[in-house]
């Protein structure tokens, strides 16, 4: 390992010597592409502070139409029957809170579980040899090329079966084990790993367990933070299996219950100003979580060797 | 310990399901009446939730021993959800079923045929509007739902779009159409299309590429081979019918020149400029939507849709029923829903009470209460008539069909969903001028071919 | 361009020994692989080998769901070689691919170069991030709201700088690269996101060395960063390709297939038949059928892969 750039302040941007009008253009750029980003996201907040009724005839208005916080109040349950439908909501009611936790609950048991098990079989993949290995990894990745539709029946047959239907275990199940993308991602990092950092540790005598958790997983800290975080969102945006297996109450997960605001008939449009404040509410916990981790995922990649 | 007493449950009402007595009237005070049951009842419109609500818990009130569960899935998830229970064994005991799935689940047994439970409790069939309760009857000639609600087409129109045109309401309900020439209502569609110079559709003049309102809303949907809503009343006021018979017909009548006449005036009002092409139709917003934005001044739409046009903050909205057609009468599809039991229900009796509930006059005087659907019992439609008209809606302009007999029941037979796969495509392609309406007869091949 | 990646390497790192890695080549590692790989094997069993199974099987049947399934040998197959609507699907969904997958790893590897070469900021991150929060049934219906011809903000933006409008989701020529987009916006940030992890692995030192020597930001990128890229390019490819294949969503919620057959894309066409028509074995033909193309797509993705595997020591 003759290459350790060590320390983040060793780094300076090789543009910074330069500040031309390329590093300009690159900064334009990167704003436009931030700006296509945003501008959807300003349609959503704009829409959840309007009233239903009078959306469709300000259409071209860039402001909310007659502003109102009700959409939130509906999504967050708080609002009557008649307040709901006098601004062109459903009358059903939600739990917000609730579904909330389940939510949390949810999607923090399939992250943690689904990706160290991910990175024990990325390990393997990577790591060992054992004959079969590429055959083996080839079949997992095959994994990911059954659509979920051919997936979802038997697999809801297999929960029902072990008697688990309208429970968390149920929920989580599936996805706790593995994805194929996961044990993908992780490999491809951990194949990245220099092979003298690891012989050194088995001549000191440690064991595959003892270089998995004191080795791999340090050394891999950034790449599993960033596949935690995607798949902490994959988690939490599921719909359609929560929406089979946990149809109780209980535990109902929020993208099941924020469905109510989508269409609920063939013709009837949906209640929008309600759709939409329920996707920024519900996006919120995970931007809290990118806020809090966001400095330390990808970021943190660094290839400094062993500590 | 709920698995057993759903046991003991089943256990002590088998014997009298099997005596094909199915305590009727109260239930409560029975010896048995420490048993308890929940019964899983499903439906997709979550504006009627509140009303099914209301009367689950009128029907534990009168049933003590019974509670009813209602989940509600949007439609899309539906079905698909509600299939997969099916397959699992693990449907709703009740849920609510709609024209074009039951066939099917009549077809592979997966609900109850009711006619033993009518005859046990004496329920009367011809209590709802005529004709509804015919559309469940399989043809296994048995019956799979009791009605719950219904609903006709009529036409919606913007009134102050109309006042500038200098057409009366009373014009709109005297409208005549034909094929040909369209008739009067071709005229009042041609006259409310206003370009954006303000040169009106009937106008020298008037620019059909730079249209600022069109005469009639193009809905998002061509129907496929129903046309509920879009096409259906001008064709059936023609004297043409989908079908050799309905219900259960075998054989449809997509070549029928009255029909493709009927598609080809249709489509004419797109290259008139009168009415959106499809592309603009199917870019994003619903025609209800686009009404409420004041793009259309006519839109035809059904009677579900009543509270959504009505909805819409500064829209004085009026409703005239569908136009005379050629037979010299008006026409529009009659449709309803109903409710079924599962085939593997535990509980068949006490599903029975609560589909015998929800078919009743008590249930449905409480869901008209809500005015948000037409029930299916003439009294309770009174009732809705008024909550309706509380909130300044008249909607005689679809019950005046009822009265005048001009309703065509939906059109029901086997391989809906099949045909809908042909004839969806098939319109588009007309619609979208890549085709004549004489294509159509080849999609009419094809969908007669399903019935070989 | 090996040649220089190798050279790139000999500056920074001792040795690149990857051909021949199987050193120790011997099953002595198979007892430790079995127990790490137990608790995914067990969940790649039931969750995913055994529904691909079940599938395998049914295309070989006619099953309508609701009645058990009768064996009709290899009709289904036979019925998909004939069946028109079924090469359309491909054909559509393919051209829905090569957009979705050409522009998207274009704008996500030019946002993930800016962001190395430019920024450490997690904001930007974190808000090129931002669409991927929003589930995909929201993205669609938020862009065809913004989108609709007649009401649409886009289209009054066009309007009002001087354009006609356009019926994006509704015109058959511009339905399916409209849905390629949207899906582009929903999965730019992310795949950024991926291929950023990738970048990060270079080292800074190569960088800075190549500065050194006076080579400009063009000739870094083209010399170092897509070289060393490879793999992480690789792997973003079979992982998005396989995703964009499987797109479903978008299409139910916007234009359902039409206007004709111009959206029909193969999982919506897979859909129609399994639960609308009940016709679930064909579908789950036509399901294996897709399966067999990406999984013959994946093998040549891999290949490519494995020819670039550890490029960094």
């Amino acid at each position: 390992m003759s290459h350790v750039p060590t320390a983040r302040a060793s780094f300076s941007p090789a543009g910074r010597r330069r500040p031309n009008w390329q590093r300009m253009a690159a900064w334009a750029i990167l704003v436009l592409f931030v700006l296509i980003t945003l501008v959807p996201f300003y349609w959503m907040l704009r829409i959840s502070l309007s009233d239903n009724r009078t959306l469709a005839a300000n259409a071209g208005s860039l402001l909310p139409a007659d502003f109102t916080l009700g959409a939130f109040k509906r999504v967050l349950g708080i609002a009557t029957l008649s307040e709901a439908t006098a601004e062109g909501g459903s009358g059903a009611t939600i739990d917000f809170w609730r579904y909330l936790a389940n939510s949390v609950l949810t999607s923090a048991v399939i992250t943690v579980c689904q990706v160290f098990f991910s990175a024990m079989a990325a390990y393997a993949f990577a790591r060992l040899r054992w004959p079969g290995r590429e055959k083996v990894f080839f079949v997992f990745l095959t994994a990911l090329m059954v659509p979920p539709i051919f997936t979802a029946l038997p697999n809801f047959v297999t929960v029902q079966q072990l008697g688990l239907l309208n429970t968390y275990a149920g929920i989580v199940l599936p996805y706790l084990f593995m994805t194929p993308f996961a044990v993908f991602f992780l490999r491809q990092f951990f194949l990245n790993i220099s092979r003298e950092v690891e012989e050194a540790a088995i001549v000191d005598g440690a064991g595959h367990a003892r270089i998995f958790f004191r080795l791999i997983v340090p050394m891999s800290s950034a790449p599993i933070a960033t596949i935690s975080l995607l798949v902490y969102i994959g988690a939490w945006n599921e719909y359609f299996w929560p929406l089979l297996v946990g149809q109780e109450d209980d535990v109902r997960v929020l993208t099941v219950a924020l469905g109510i605001f989508r269409s609920q008939t063939p013709q009837a449009g949906p209640d929008w100003a309600g759709l939409m404040a329920a996707t920024l509410l519900a996006a919120l916990p995970v931007i809290a979580l990118f806020t809090v981790f966001g400095r330390w995922i990808v970021n943190s990649i660094q290839f400094s060797g062993i500590k | 310990m709920r698995r057993i007493t759903r046991l003991a449950a089943v256990a002590t009402m088998l014997p009298l399901a099997l005596a094909g007595c199915g305590s009727g009237g109260d239930s409560g005070g029975d010896a048995a009446s420490t048993e308890k049951t929940e019964i899983s009842y499903w439906l997709w419109d979550s504006n009627q939730l509140p009303a099914y609500q209301a009367c689950a818990d009128a029907f534990h009130a009168a049933n003590p021993d019974i509670t009813v569960k209602i989940s509600q899935f949007g439609w899309a998830d539906y079905w698909t959800s509600l299939t997969t229970n099916l397959v699992s064994g693990n449907a709703p005991d009740v849920f609510t079923n709609h024209l074009n799935y039951y066939p099917e689940f009549a077809a592979k047994r997966q609900i109850l045929p009711l006619d033993d439970f009518i005859k046990a409790d004496g329920v009367k069939t011809d209590a709802y509007a005529p004709g509804l309760a015919d559309l469940w009857v399989s043809n296994d000639g048995k019956r799979y739902g009791l009605p719950k609600d219904f609903d006709t087409v009529a036409i919606f129109y913007n009134k102050k779009m109309l006042a500038d045109a200098g057409i009366s309401e009373d014009e709109m309900k005297k409208l005549t159409w034909n094929p040909t020439d369209g008739g009067t209502y071709e005229k009042v569609i041609a006259k409310l299309t206003i370009d954006e110079n303000g040169k009106r559709g009937d106008e020298p003049g008037f620019d059909k590429s730079k249209v600022k309102v069109y005469g009639l809303g193009l809905d998002e949907n061509n129907g496929a081979g129903v046309g509920q809503q879009m096409w259906s009343m001008y064709a059936l006021s023609t004297g043409w019918q989908f079908t050799d018979k309905n219900p259960w017909g075998t054989r449809f009548r997509y070549d029928d020149p009255r029909f493709q006449q009927t598609i080809a005036w249709w489509r004419g009002l797109i290259e008139k400029g009168y009415m959106p092409s499809l592309a603009i139709a199917r870019s994003g917003t619903s025609v209800n939507d686009g009404f409420g934005a004041g793009k259309y001044a006519l839109s035809t739409n059904g009677s579900w849709m009543i509270n959504s046009y009505y909805g819409y903050d500064g829209v004085e909205v009026g409703t005239a029923p569908t136009p005379v057609g050629p037979s010299g009468k008006r026409a529009t599809i009659y449709n309803g829903l109903a409710d079924s039991i599962y085939a593997g229900t535990e509980h068949k009796d006490q599903a029975w009470q609560w589909v015998k509930y929800l078919a009743s006059a008590d249930c449905q005087k409480k869901v008209a209460e809500k005015a948000v659907v037409f029930p299916a019992i003439p009294e309770a439609l009174t009732i809705a008539e008024e909550k309706f008209a509380a909130k300044g809606i008249d909607i005689s302009a679809f019950t005046v069909q009822i009265h005048e007999k001009t309703t065509s029941l939906y059109p029901i037979t086997d391989h809906a969903s099949d045909i809908s796969a042909i004839m969806g495509p098939a319109m588009d392609a007309v619609l979208s001028f890549e085709a004549d309406p004489s294509s159509l007869s080849k999609a009419n091949d094809e969908v007669n071919a399903l019935f070989q | 361009m090996s040649a220089i990646t190798e050279r790139q390497h000999g500056a920074s790192a001792p040795r690149r020994d990857t051909s021949v890695p199987r050193r120790r080549r011997r099953a002595g590692d198979l007892p430790v692989a079995l127990v790490f790989l137990l608790p995914a094997a067990v969940g790649f069993g039931v969750f995913y080998l055994w529904p691909t199974l079940r599938t395998m099987y049914l295309s070989f049947t006619d099953y309508s769901l609701l009645a058990p399934p009768e064996w009709v040998g290899a009709e289904n197959y036979r019925r998909l070689f004939q069946d028109p609507l079924f090469w359309n699907s491909l054909r559509v969904t393919v051209e829905y691919v090569v957009i979705n997958i050409g522009v998207q790893t274009v704008v996500a590897l030019g946002l993930a170069v800016l962001m190395h070469r430019l920024t450490r900021s997690g904001l930007i991150r974190g808000v090129l991030l931002l669409p991927y929060l929003v589930a995909n049934v929201v993205v669609a219906l938020i862009w065809y709201t913004m989108l609709d011809a007649q009401l649409g903000i886009v289209n009054r933006a066009l309007e009002w700088v001087g354009l006609d409008p356009v019926a994006f989701f509704g015109e058959t020529a511009t339905a399916i690269p409209t849905i390629a987009l949207v899906n582009v916006w929903r999965h730019m940030g992310y795949t950024a996101l991926l291929i950023f992890a990738g970048l990060q692995a270079i080292p800074r030192t190569v960088y800075e060395a190549a500065a050194t020597d006076g080579a400009s930001e063009p000739t870094m990128f083209r010399r170092i960063t897509l070289p060393l890229l490879r793999p992480t390019l690789v792997l973003v490819l079979v992982l998005t390709v396989i995703g964009s294949f499987q797109i479903f969503d978008t299409v139910a919620v916007t234009t359902k297939g039409g206007p004709v057959n111009a959206t029909r894309v193969i999982y919506y066409y897979i859909y129609e038949l399994a639960f609308q028509r009940f016709d679930f074995g064909y579908a789950a033909a036509i399901c294996v059928a897709l399966f067999a193309i990406l999984a013959g797509l994946a093998l040549m993705q891999l290949k490519m892969l494995r020819a670039g595997d550890t490029d960094l020591d």
